[in-house]
């Protein structure tokens, strides 16, 4: 535990971390964030929620455990009015399925599909993705899957696993206030042609705050 | 001269299911009706007299019309809608008040009769006034210093004073179809081709009249005699057959009929829909077909009430979120001036992955502080902890609530940063931060 007895930068600020890495999330491409609870991976994809429905386009969430929190996307900016939600009850491969239709939908800027930790997600993933690929790269969405593991294979351009370096409490002697954590964005993997998006193998450190 | 009829249901606890046979009869008698709201509904009585004989004759033809379709209403014919409604609520059956007679009438008749706010009511009852008549007399100058707008608009209502004009009401238009089976079908590919030939034929009507369903309804007639019903709402008003057909297939697939099916009757409710003129940097808005059949194939595959447009209710309790299910997110061109692109960036804040629903836990405490967490999920030593934080509400009900909320992170083997939630009686995994 990193015990700090000063707060994080407050959210918009010291996070250019996060900017530097939503930029390398392409459109007409699958994009993989992985990472075990508690990394970071879930922050990283409201952010990148918030920041496409900012810009005014659509954001279609796909989600298969019925864990995403419209509270927390708020908080990070997103507006709910330019948002669907499709809640999955649990069922990976309807997931899969819904995820599949949305992005051959004209009319989303990004199609976001949460997996969860389920340990079924794996099942049948490959196929599912390598059909997602050949989807999106006929529309003009930016598709990201969330998982703990990678599952795409070859067929992502970008992949960042997430690690978590901190977690940061105020207060002293005992922790008073949780405040955030720290977390580490790892390029597993990058297809991309922009030159100020970040390159292979590079790391990224993202403060969250609460 | 106006004459304005009033016609009021007897039994108000049927005056929302009934208030359709209500308009049938005022229309059978007059081309200008108005509703007045649950069991209420006007009717211009005006030049009546050359159909229906004296207005005396004509309210007696209001009720017998209505008792012929299992009715029990009070007519009553005034000059003034407030005149011929207090008559339907005071007096007996059949009223007639001859013109410019109403304030007379109204005079005796209870205060309570007018609809007027609890404290409205409360402080003209503090003064005594009791009936219509001791309102009217009251000086009005001097009722508009103590009780405003509110109190003159009453005032006017008692004197029987009542200028606006009707607003006409008229029905809703429905676009329906039917058709009859040659035999009976109990496969869906016979029956979406039935659904399929009746909305292209919606399709054609709406489209000569200018307008877009935005609710389709069809009703199945089963061999044994049973119906089967169902209805969908497309995320946006639809007027291509092929659009229409697919969310109606969709909906079939999702709850088949329980047997072969005789007949199909497919309705839409339909809207004008304003053309709007986009600006020219806005991309092509993507077909309503294409949106309406993806999101009906969505719905069959998860539930039609597990996908919508999240919105956040006005309450402090946790997680409560409406999904606005006939709703489709807004499109680039809603932009909003205060929120052009580029000057607002998405902030690096902390998401809670929530668990739907929360898992109950065993919690130990320690010197108050929770130290160990066992649930069905996981088993952990707590090593930090920071709380509790109180949220509450419904404090003025007698069903208030409360949450204490820790957030604690659990020992190396998870690692997790979670919320727990104590509502002072058991303890609750609400998520987990990631």
């Amino acid at each position: 535990m990193d015990n700090l007895n000063e707060s994080l930068p407050p959210p918009g600020r010291g996070a250019q971390g996060v900017d530097l890495l939503l930029g390398a999330f392409s459109p007409r491409a699958l994009s993989e964030i992985v990472g075990p609870w508690s990394s970071g991976s879930s922050s990283l994809l409201v952010a990148l929620i918030s920041r496409v429905t900012l810009s005014g386009d659509r954001v279609a969430v796909v989600d298969a455990t019925d864990a995403f929190d419209p509270t927390s996307a708020v908080a990070a900016g997103a507006d709910l009015s330019r948002l669907l939600w499709v809640k999955c009850g649990g069922r990976v491969e309807a997931a899969w399925r819904a995820a599949d239709l949305l992005v051959r939908c004209p009319g989303f800027g990004l199609v976001a599909v949460d997996l969860g930790d389920r340990h079924d997600q794996s099942r049948g993933a490959s196929s599912f993705c390598r059909r997602l690929q050949r989807a999106v790269e006929q529309s003009d969405a930016t598709l990201v899957l969330r998982a703990s593991r990678p599952l795409a294979g070859t067929a992502a351009a970008l992949v960042v696993s997430m690690r978590r370096l901190a977690v940061r409490w105020i207060g002293a002697p005992r922790p008073t206030r949780f405040v955030g954590l720290v977390s580490e964005a790892q390029i597993l993997r990058a297809r991309t042609r922009s030159r100020s998006a970040p390159r292979e193998g590079q790391c990224v450190e993202i403060p969250w705050g609460l | 001269m106006r004459r304005i009829a009033a016609l009021v249901l007897d039994d108000i606890a049927t005056s929302i299911s009934r208030q359709g046979d209500l308009y049938d009869v005022a229309l059978a008698h007059s081309p200008r009706v108005e509703d007045g709201g649950p069991g209420v509904v006007y009717l211009d009585a005006s030049g009546l007299g050359m159909l229906f004989g004296s207005e005396e004759h004509l309210a007696r033809r209001l009720v017998g019309a209505a008792a012929d379709r299992g009715l029990r209403i009070r007519a009553a014919i005034a000059s003034s809608r407030i005149g011929a409604l207090v008559a339907c609520r005071w007096s007996g059956e059949i009223t007639v008040i001859p013109p410019g007679r109403e304030a007379a009438y109204l005079a005796s008749a209870p205060l309570s009769l007018l609809d007027r706010s609890p404290e409205m009511a409360a402080r003209l009852d503090r003064w005594g006034i009791r009936t219509l008549g001791e309102l009217a007399a009251l000086p009005s100058a001097q009722l508009f210093e103590r009780l405003g707008h509110d109190g003159l608009g009453l005032q006017r209502l008692a004197r029987g004073e009542d200028r606006r004009p009707l607003r006409p009401w008229t029905p809703p238009l429905i676009v329906e179809e039917s058709a009859q089976l040659d035999g009976a079908v109990d496969a869906l590919g016979p029956l979406a081709d039935l659904a399929a030939t009746l909305a292209a034929r919606i399709s054609d009507t709406l489209v000569q009249r200018g307008l877009s369903a935005d609710q389709l309804e069809w009703i199945c007639a089963l061999v044994d005699h049973t119906r089967h019903e169902g209805s969908v709402a497309p995320a946006v008003p639809v007027n291509e057959g092929r659009a229409m057909t697919a969310l109606v297939k969709a909906a079939l697939e999702a709850h088949p009929p329980r047997g072969a099916v005789e007949s199909m009757t497919l309705r839409a409710r339909p809207v004008r829909v304003p053309a709007t003129q986009a600006a020219l940097d806005d991309p092509l808005p993507p077909s309503p077909r294409l949106i309406t059949a993806t999101l009906a194939r969505v719905a069959a595959l998860v539930g039609a009430e597990r996908i919508g447009v999240p919105v956040l209710l006005d309450t402090h309790r946790p997680d409560v979120v409406k999904l606005d299910h006939d709703a489709w997110p807004r499109s680039p061109s809603d932009r909003s001036p205060r929120d052009p692109v580029g000057l607002r960036h998405a902030r690096g804040a902390l998401a809670l992955r929530r668990l739907r629903p929360p898992a109950s836990a065993a919690v130990t405490l320690v010197a108050g502080r929770p130290v160990e967490i066992r649930s069905e999920r996981l088993t952990a030593r707590i090593v930090e902890s920071a709380g509790p934080w109180r949220v509450s509400g419904a404090w003025w009900t007698e069903r208030p609530w409360f949450h204490d909320e820790w957030d604690v992170e659990l020992g190396p083997t998870h690692g997790l940063i979670c919320r727990l939630a104590h509502d002072g009686s058991a303890w609750w995994l609400d998520g987990v931060y990631d």
